[in-house]
């Protein structure tokens, strides 16, 4: 499936893992982002990925517990670094790149580099 | 396919089979209602190698492990349910593994089981701080294989193969009371959800990705469900029929962990004894770092997160973050003092509950073609999950009265 081509929103694109281009996990699609209004063709302009993209797929209640545990950021991905859509969404660039690592390079700088194999 | 790769997986899935739950409810089950329940035994076992076939044919033919499609498959609210539910189910298995290990440890040194609860913990942590994915599992699955010792000690207190070749034709004893055939339900229901542990879906699916499998390794994966799954059942089956031998006629329940070495140690003495101590030791411990990572391996995919033991432990920092804390809760659970063997129960009722949420999507991701293409499942396949996912349906539903009804089995 292409990125340019019509494809179903939520049982096509919504909840996929996210793969950056050295093959590494970088999120989910947790929202996407279109453009256009009314009476005009939509067009799908970014995936929203981040906790506080969630607001809208979740009771009122539990989004508030979202953003206390796991905080409110959302990253846009813009569909132009879509490569394909399959069982999973790879992009043509890098998650650090794209704002999509922070966490992952927020935690590492707390991990010992010794020991294992 | 590499004969050397397909043997040491199959010896794996043999030594790997087997954990604290099926230990001590084929103990029990044996003493109680003699080779009455192999069935359900074996049943159970028909129903893992069904799903974990699936779950390594997702792994190798979509190239994403169960958690990641079961959230796109189950949208992000029920997605968020299967997750918390299975968390729960599984840090209470790991911390009843956990438990297990220290009770061995203790048997083994002496040492107070406090302490040697968090040794135990600190190596297992180490072991997978230290060894990468391959080796954990090959390292755990194979000492697992001490366990055989169980099915040397069946042969050598010469076996009525008969009346055990007849527990496998399904059955209810004859002559039970109400309150005893409600037991040996319970007892039913808890052997179903101790064979198909929902962790091990999860981590089975996740080592495929861990090993890069591809559709090339589609016949090894069906192999490694049948044969060394069947083989690991047979372990479970025989301490169910050393136990409907040794203890049934004498009336000994056995309660405790240890009392399932026995077995062992009546036809081979303490050479015996050490040998199945050592192989529990193992079984154990390997089922408890499966119960750990197979948490880890959920929430890293339900979020995207990197993940792998593939991977350096820096590599994977939220994956490696996870890990170390459900690790350190088990032992925290199992530090409050409460009694690993009520945990166990803990375990087996909580995880037949999750068991159909967990196999439902595994069963339609399998049979969807959009993902697996010429690999979906077949009529026969279908035929075969749907009735599984019947079975643990009916087992989950009738679970808690059955609990509460026999007081957690005791009748």
């Amino acid at each position: 499936m292409t990125p340019s081509g019509p494809l179903k929103v939520v049982s096509q694109l919504l909840d996929l893992p996210l793969i950056d281009c050295n093959g590494n996990y970088c999120g989910i699609v947790d929202d996407v982002a279109f453009t256009g209004g009314a009476g005009k063709d939509a067009r799908l302009d970014a995936l929203l990925v981040g906790p506080g993209a969630y607001r809208g797929r979740m009771p009122r209640w539990a989004m508030w517990l979202v953003a206390k545990v796991a905080g409110d950021r959302i990253t846009r991905v813009p569909m132009a670094k879509v490569k394909s859509i399959g069982s999973a969404v790879e992009l043509t660039a890098a998650a650090e790149k794209l704002g999509l690592h922070n966490a992952e390079d927020r935690v590492r700088k707390h991990i010992p580099r010794v020991g294992a194999m | 396919m590499n004969p050397l790769e397909l043997t040491l997986g199959i010896m794996t899935a043999v030594g790997g089979f087997v954990d604290i739950s099926e230990l001590v409810f084929a103990a029990k089950a044996g003493s109680m209602f003699g080779y009455a329940l192999i069935w359900v035994f074996a049943l159970s076992t028909g129903g893992i190698m069904v799903f974990g076939e699936m779950s390594g044919r997702v792994a190798a033919v979509a190239k994403q492990p169960v958690f990641n499609l079961m959230r796109h498959r189950l949208g992000l609210k029920l997605g968020l349910i299967t997750l918390f539910a299975s968390l729960i189910a599984n840090l209470i298995t790991c911390a009843a593994e956990v438990g297990g290990v220290a009770l061995i440890l203790r048997y083994l040194t002496g040492a107070p089981y406090a302490l040697m609860a968090i040794v135990g913990t600190a190596v297992l942590m180490a072991s997978m701080w230290v060894l990468p994915f391959k080796w954990i599992e090959r390292i755990y699955g194979l000492l697992g294989l001490f366990m055989l010792a169980f099915i040397a000690a069946l042969v050598a207190i010469h076996a009525p193969w008969g009346k055990i070749a007849g527990g496998f034709v399904p059955q209810i004893p004859h002559g039970l009371s109400t309150k005893e055939l409600l037991v040996f339900a319970y007892f039913a229901v808890a052997i179903v959800s101790a064979v198909m542990f929902p962790y091990e879906a999860y981590f089975y699916s996740s080592g495929g990705i861990e090993e890069s499998w591809g559709p090339e390794d589609l016949p090894m994966n069906k192999i490694t469900c049948t044969v060394g799954f069947g083989l690991g059942s047979l372990l479970s089956i025989a301490i169910l029929a050393s136990s409907a031998q040794l203890f049934g006629p004498a009336n000994v329940g056995p309660e405790l962990l240890g009392s399932s070495a026995l077995e062992v140690a009546i036809p081979f003495g303490w050479v015996g004894l050490l040998i199945a101590l050592l192989g529990m030791l193992f079984a154990i411990s390997g089922a408890a770092i499966e119960t750990c990572m197979a948490n880890a391996y959920s929430i890293s995919q339900f979020f995207g997160w990197e993940w792998g033991r593939h991977r350096k432990p820096w590599d994977a920092p939220r994956f490696t973050v996870t890990w170390i804390v459900l690790f350190l809760a088990a032992l925290a659970i199992i530090l409050t003092g409460v009694d690993p063997m009520q945990l166990v129960e803990y375990a087996v009722l909580f995880s037949i509950l999750v068991l159909p949420l967990t196999y439902l999507p595994l069963l339609l991701l399998a049979g969807d073609k959009s993902y697996m293409k010429d690999h979906a499942n077949g009529r026969f396949g279908k035929a075969l999950g749907w009735f599984y996912f019947a079975l643990i349906t009916l087992a989950a539903l009738g679970a808690l009265p059955l609990y509460f009804l026999t007081s957690g089995g005791q009748g």
